[in-house]
């Protein structure tokens, strides 16, 4: 397997372009049928669809007996059995070698939504079944329909979450019938045009309403703009993690993104707050004015910095602040509750540099313990 | 880089292509071809050779592909074309014997299994033989079709084991050869059971049994085991072959036998014989340690 991954990309000159990733295995894939058609005859049926039209028996020149020195037959009966059993075996083979690259294509088209292992394994086994159900049903019309009773008595459903699942079983079954009726040819054919459209339509979005923004094209830019740029440039490199929030998800980021911003303050400089101190209440006013003369006297500054308010539901006061060392986080939060008679309901601090705090602290500790060694 | 990637693609995709392209032909074409039209010729100067039957030379060999490895009976049509039918499976084949072409074939119904021994033609409808007498009746089919048929219970099963029909329109009946005989009183002849296809004959069936001690003893053979029978159409006699014993028996209709002789070199397994009316007879082989055989011969 390390070695077909290695030969893959050094083909793709190591590309991780999909495309090119999809267009070198199906190269390899044509090399080895080539090879494998050239120089083992009696496969080459299957590629052609050969074994079909001799089922038929389409007109055909019989071999000439006076003109053959000594009679052969053409096929004995242990070389016409090891032939069924060979191909067979490459029928079923060709079906894994043909459906591998739709489950690559599967799991990444599916990777925003998280893919379903258990259709990645079906498309895997469901177009060997079924290649095996066609190759034993064959002309026959009473085995068709015995194997139509058998499926009825089966019953088996399975539903799936989304449509596009169903589109890749039914390749999946397609490619089966395919091989089954040793038409490999047409399941390549498939399996190569499935992918390289299904990589362009995922590609470009297509099918998306032309009037509407596309989520990555909605959120990515004020994203990028809370989240910097790259050493590359790309605003943001996790195109899957744009596309995967909700306008929502977006505005509370970006709200701590601000937040953050104004704790860390602009880069290489001291930052002037170093916290945020979240105040729950259901009296803004009171509370505002308890709350900030205890800020005034248990940290170096303080600034409002958002109120929120809501209904049903206790409000929400923001302060970013400059915690004084001497002042520990238990005795912040105790001086800004006990400031509030009664008109706070809860108060959280989210120290920035805590576990700086913490393991500058530990460091000390460890050097006390070290010195009288 | 990018370009090269293209190009290699492309070379490959355009080389699989040309692997994949598929050799058929059809019928037209073979029958024009080089080939089809050299071996036409070749029999015509065979069958122009005044000495090729007194030799036993073939005229011509087919090699028969698998799925023909059983062949057991030969019939001809009115317009002379020659019908073949597998021992197992209820499927039909046409063979141009002068240009050594399968032509076409057809199912009975879907495929069904038997033991088929004979097969003849009467009147446009095909009549298809086991070896319990059971008879099918079918009209021709397309290549690779399906046909409808009936069935016809002779019920001659406990008497005899078949392996031979022909139609003799002088009496518009079939006649059937019977391989092995149950009737243990009978002993060194060939029966011919009489099917009237007339169906306002009150006694459809009639046995003929044919004394063979004379011939037996002249030629120094055990027994006869007809494995198929077939008509003259320039006499009308009963021409029959025998795969174990490797002989050929022509007889009238009456019962007399005209002559007897032995088959030539390379009949493994002879299951099937019919005559053409520009005089050919041809002779088809089971496959055996061998390929299935259809040899011609010039006839008489």
């Amino acid at each position: 397997m390390g070695f077909f991954t290695r030969l893959l990309g050094y083909m793709s000159f190591g590309s991780s372009h999909p495309l090119r990733r999809l267009g070198t295995y199906y190269a390899v894939l044509l090399i080895v049928g080539f090879f494998v058609f050239r120089f083992v005859p009696l496969l080459d049926g299957l590629l052609s669809g050969e074994r079909l039209a001799r089922l038929a028996q389409a007109p055909s020149l019989l071999q000439d007996g006076l003109l053959t020195g000594k009679i052969q037959s053409p096929e004995a009966d242990f070389t016409s059995r090891l032939e069924f059993a060979t191909s067979t075996a490459f029928i079923l083979l060709s079906t894994l070698a043909i459906m591998l690259p739709v489950t690559w294509v599967y799991m990444s088209a599916r990777s925003g939504h998280g893919h379903n292992q258990s259709v990645v394994q079906a498309l895997i086994v469901l177009p060997m079944i079924v290649a095996g159900i066609v190759l034993i049903v064959s002309n026959s019309l009473a085995l068709a329909f015995s194997l139509g009773g058998v499926v009825a008595a089966v019953r088996f459903r399975t539903n799936l979450s989304d449509a596009r699942d169903v589109v890749f079983i039914f390749l999946a079954i397609a490619v089966g019938f395919a091989a089954g009726v040793q038409e490999i040819t047409i399941a390549l054919m498939l399996s190569i045009i499935f992918n390289f459209v299904l990589v362009l339509i995922w590609r470009y979005d297509f099918g998306r309403a032309v009037l509407e923004p596309t989520a990555s094209a909605e959120w990515a830019e004020p994203l990028s703009d809370l989240a910097g740029k790259d050493k590359s440039g790309h605003k943001v490199p996790d195109r899957d993690l744009v596309l995967a929030l909700t306008p929502k998800k977006v505005e509370a980021l970006a709200d701590r993104f601000d937040r953050v911003r104004s704790i860390l303050g602009p880069n290489g400089k001291k930052p002037r707050y170093n916290a945020v101190v979240s105040v729950m209440t259901n009296e803004i006013s009171e509370a505002q004015k308890t709350v900030e003369p205890a800020l005034e006297k248990v940290t170096k500054r303080w600034k409002l910095d958002e109120v929120v308010t809501n209904t049903g539901k206790p409000s929400e006061l923001y302060y970013i602040v400059r915690t004084r060392k001497s002042v520990e986080r238990d005795a912040l939060l105790t001086a800004i509750r006990t400031s509030g008679n009664g008109t706070i309901d809860s108060v959280d601090v989210e120290i920035g540099d805590a576990l700086a705090v913490e393991a500058g602290e530990e460091r000390r500790e460890r050097k006390k313990q070290e010195e009288p060694a | 880089m990018r370009h090269a990637w293209c190009a290699t693609s492309l070379g490959l995709c355009l080389l699989a292509g040309s692997a994949c392209h598929n050799r058929g032909s059809d019928l037209a074409e073979l029958t024009r071809s080089q080939t089809a039209v050299a071996r036409e010729t070749r029999l015509e100067k065979a069958l122009a050779d005044r000495n090729a039957a007194v030799a036993g030379k073939p005229l011509a060999r087919w090699i028969l592909p698998a799925p023909l490895r059983e062949i057991s009976g030969l019939a001809l049509t009115k317009d002379g074309r020659m019908l073949a039918q597998g021992d197992e499976i209820g499927e039909i084949w046409e063979i141009d014997y002068r240009r050594g072409i399968l032509v076409k074939h057809f199912f009975i119904g879907e495929a069904v299994k038997g033991d088929f021994e004979g097969i003849t033609v009467a009147n446009d409808v095909l009549f298809l033989m086991a070896s319990s007498g059971r008879i099918s009746m079918f009209h021709e089919g397309a290549n690779n079709s399906h046909v409808a048929y009936n069935v016809v219970e002779t019920g001659l099963k406990k008497d005899c084991e078949f392996e031979g029909i022909v139609f003799d329109p002088t009496i518009n009946s079939l006649v059937l050869a019977c391989k092995h005989i149950h009737d243990k009183d009978v002993h060194d002849a060939i029966v011919l059971y009489r099917w009237s296809l007339a169906s306002d004959t009150t006694a459809r069936l009639s046995k003929v049994t044919v004394s063979l001690v004379d011939v037996l003893r002249a030629n120094g053979w055990k027994h006869f085991h007809p494995s198929d029978i077939t008509i003259d159409p320039e006499t009308g006699n009963y021409v029959l072959i025998a795969s174990l014993e490797k002989t050929l028996i022509e007889m009238t209709p009456a019962g007399s036998v005209v002559f007897a002789r032995s088959l030539p070199e390379g009949h493994p397994q002879a299951e099937g014989v019919a005559i053409t009316k520009d005089s050919i007879l041809i002779v088809s082989d089971e496959a055996t340690a061998g390929p299935a055989l259809i040899t011609l011969y010039k006839w008489p």
